[in-house]
């Protein structure tokens, strides 16, 4: 890939205009939507854009129970660090337990805010549509370290997770901050630069 | 009607989205996504209303004004939670994140080179 002397995004595969070739049975085609090679039809962008919000609705809305500045330590314990404890007394994967219990819950304040910070950056760059792909991957990985501390607790309905990744890895493939998202609007002025940062939001949205 | 550019209008819904915002000063329990309380209501608005004028003025300086507000507003809001309560803009974690949203997104809009701008400088 000829990374190094792109001005336009064209080193991109994603960037070459497949909609001539994926137009014709879609009769409800933009022909004024910027070219893509994913949604040509103004209804699956619609769809994808609204998957997108709720999703990092989600993110957002289950950010208010975690709660600085102990996160639920205490006697007895709740929230974030009742969750976190589940990945020891409800084992789903023994390296994981071994981590959590020797590692995150000694040190659990520095952690607590790590997840704070990720899931809010989740919930704020996935609603709006800002380096979504990117955005997307870290919800993909997030939503592994959850399973892995709570897929065996008490109430928990597990294909509830896996839900989680394959929504997050629709958001990926179908780069959804294009979509109603700041990407879309943001992306062709990035690809314009020759700045790092741009050039590397290009990679990210 | 005026055609606006992508930037621009995207500015304005951001400030369309803060304003709306402010309407979780009337919800709770599960549809409290965001929790805002009187000083929220003002940040969502104040802000909300100079994000707007930015799209409307097609003004990047004013995006990035109201970006960096809403970024100051967020990180003032995480240390009054890491203090131990919402204080007294009376927001919560989920506010944080609503305003970090918007305060990245208006300047990521608002650091956008305009070309036509520049070319409207009348040259000496």
């Amino acid at each position: 890939m000829a990374s190094t002397d792109y001005v336009a995004g064209t080193d991109n595969p994603t960037d070459v205009d497949y909609t001539a070739s994926t137009n014709d049975d879609a009769t409800d085609t933009d022909d004024t939507a910027p070219q893509d090679p994913f949604l040509p039809s103004r209804i699956d962008r619609a769809v994808i854009a609204v998957v997108r919000v709720g999703v990092g609705l989600l993110w957002l809305q289950n950010l208010g129970w975690k709660i600085p500045p102990n996160f639920g330590q205490g006697d007895p314990p709740e929230r974030l660090y009742l969750f976190t404890t589940y990945a020891v007394s409800h084992e789903v994967l023994h390296p994981y337990t071994w981590l959590v219990e020797h590692v995150v819950l000694p040190n659990f304040t520095i952690f607590a805010w790590i997840v704070l910070l990720v899931e809010a950056s989740l919930g704020a760059f996935l609603t709006f549509g800002l380096a979504t792909r990117f955005w997307a991957l870290v919800g993909i990985a997030q939503t592994v370290v959850i399973m892995l501390t709570v897929l065996n607790a008490p109430n928990e309905w597990i294909w509830s997770y896996l839900l989680m990744l394959l929504v997050h890895a629709a958001l990926f493939a179908t780069a959804a901050g294009r979509y109603a998202g700041l990407d879309g609007v943001l992306r062709p002025e990035w690809q314009r630069s020759r700045s790092w940062l741009p050039r590397l939001l290009v990679r990210a949205s | 009607m005026k055609p606006w550019d992508p930037l621009d209008r995207a500015a304005l819904v951001l400030g369309l989205i803060s304003i709306a915002s402010a309407v979780f000063v009337f919800a709770s329990g599960g549809l409290e996504i965001v929790r805002v309380q009187v000083a929220g209501v003002v940040v969502a608005l104040v802000l909300g209303l100079l994000s707007i004028a930015a799209g409307w003025l097609e003004s990047p300086g004013l995006a990035l004004a109201g970006g960096a507000l809403f970024l100051l507003a967020a990180v003032v809001q995480l240390i009054l939670l890491a203090g131990g309560s919402g204080g007294f803009l009376g927001g919560n974690t989920s506010t944080f994140s609503l305003w970090l949203g918007l305060g990245v997104g208006l300047i990521a809009i608002g650091m956008v080179p305009r070309p036509e701008l520049a070319q409207e400088i009348p040259q000496e």
